[in-house]
């Protein structure tokens, strides 16, 4: 081991300590970037409710500081409560089998959304700036 | 060193980087946590050529094994990406070997090496993709390169000391500085 560490020499940890910095420097910018933007008061948060592809209903999140409360019907009659809590919105309780939308909870950034599928309801929140995407890369 | 000598040895690194990067894609990546990360063998030779041969004859072998491994084993995205990265390494092993044998060794140039090969394939990622949140993936990837480097540096070490060619070589680039 000692032979390995004789090897080393005090540029080498300079060098790969000012390196391993520097990787971290598009995660403090983006982080920078990212708190500006959330910060921006232009920036406004939407949460628009669809019914089998029909917009039923849209919700201004950002700035909202009230509590409420609403019941979503789709055409069979089922029912999803949705609740707005400041500015985040989840489904509080709904009758679907599977339940997947409840136990998603809360959400409040752009392009998350909850979806019960049983009963065709899509809850997503939009920004009037463009959505940041996920991005796949395969070589 | 005759010219022939030369030649052989400059197409023998080439082959040995060609066959090495192809033997390592070959192995299945073990660890799931840092998908895309590489043990970047081929390093190896980089580290080799960049300590026996001249800086223009270095770049011989490495533009000969770039060349050669896309048209063996890949396709015009790879060839963009390891470019990329074989461009921008190249530089930083050059410049950080610069400070001399007294300040850094083998394992600082290799790990510089590594680090830099994520970081130009990652700008190329993330021009192709067209948004720069890919190099947020960035210190997963420089981690895994300098653990990989620092190996590679100690490997590339031994082979210099003990491999009497590669000890001979070294002796008369140093001759020649």
């Amino acid at each position: 081991m000692s032979s390995y560490l004789k090897m080393i020499k005090r540029w080498d940890i300079i060098i790969v300590t000012i390196l391993v910095l520097i990787s971290f420097l598009p995660f403090t910018i983006f982080s920078v970037v990212q708190a500006k933007s959330n910060n921006d008061p232009n920036n406004i948060n939407v949460a628009v409710i669809s019914v089998d592809n029909k917009v039923v209903k849209r919700i201004v999140l950002t700035g909202n500081v009230k509590t409420q409360q609403f019941d979503v019907h789709d055409l069979g009659g089922d029912c999803n409560t949705i609740e707005v809590k400041k500015n985040r919105i989840r489904v509080k309780s709904a009758d679907c089998p599977d339940q997947n939308c409840v136990l998603t909870g809360f959400i409040s950034k752009p392009g998350q959304t909850i979806v019960c599928l049983p009963h065709r309801v899509v809850i997503e929140i939009k920004s009037n700036h463009e959505p940041s995407q996920d991005i796949i890369v395969s070589s | 060193m005759t010219k022939n000598q030369l030649n052989a040895y400059i197409a023998l690194l080439a082959a040995q980087a060609v066959v090495i990067s192809m033997f390592e894609n070959a192995i299945p990546f073990p660890f799931a946590v840092a998908p895309g990360a590489k043990l970047g063998l081929a390093n190896i030779i980089t580290c080799m050529a960049l300590y026996t041969l001249s800086t223009k004859d270095t770049l011989k072998v490495l533009t000969i094994r770039l060349i050669l491994a896309t048209l063996l084993g890949g396709t015009i995205s790879t060839f963009m990406y390891s470019a990329a990265g074989i461009v921008l390494s190249f530089l930083g092993m050059w410049l950080v070997k610069k400070l001399g044998p007294d300040r850094v060794s083998l394992i600082g140039v290799s790990a510089t090496g590594a680090i830099l090969h994520n970081v130009g394939q990652l700008v190329v990622a993330s021009w192709i993709a067209q948004t720069w949140t890919v190099l947020l993936y960035l210190p997963v990837l420089s981690f895994a390169g300098i653990l990989a480097g620092i190996a590679i540096g100690i490997m590339a070490n031994y082979l210099l000391n003990h491999v009497e060619k590669l000890h001979n070589y070294r002796r008369l680039r140093e001759l020649n500085e």
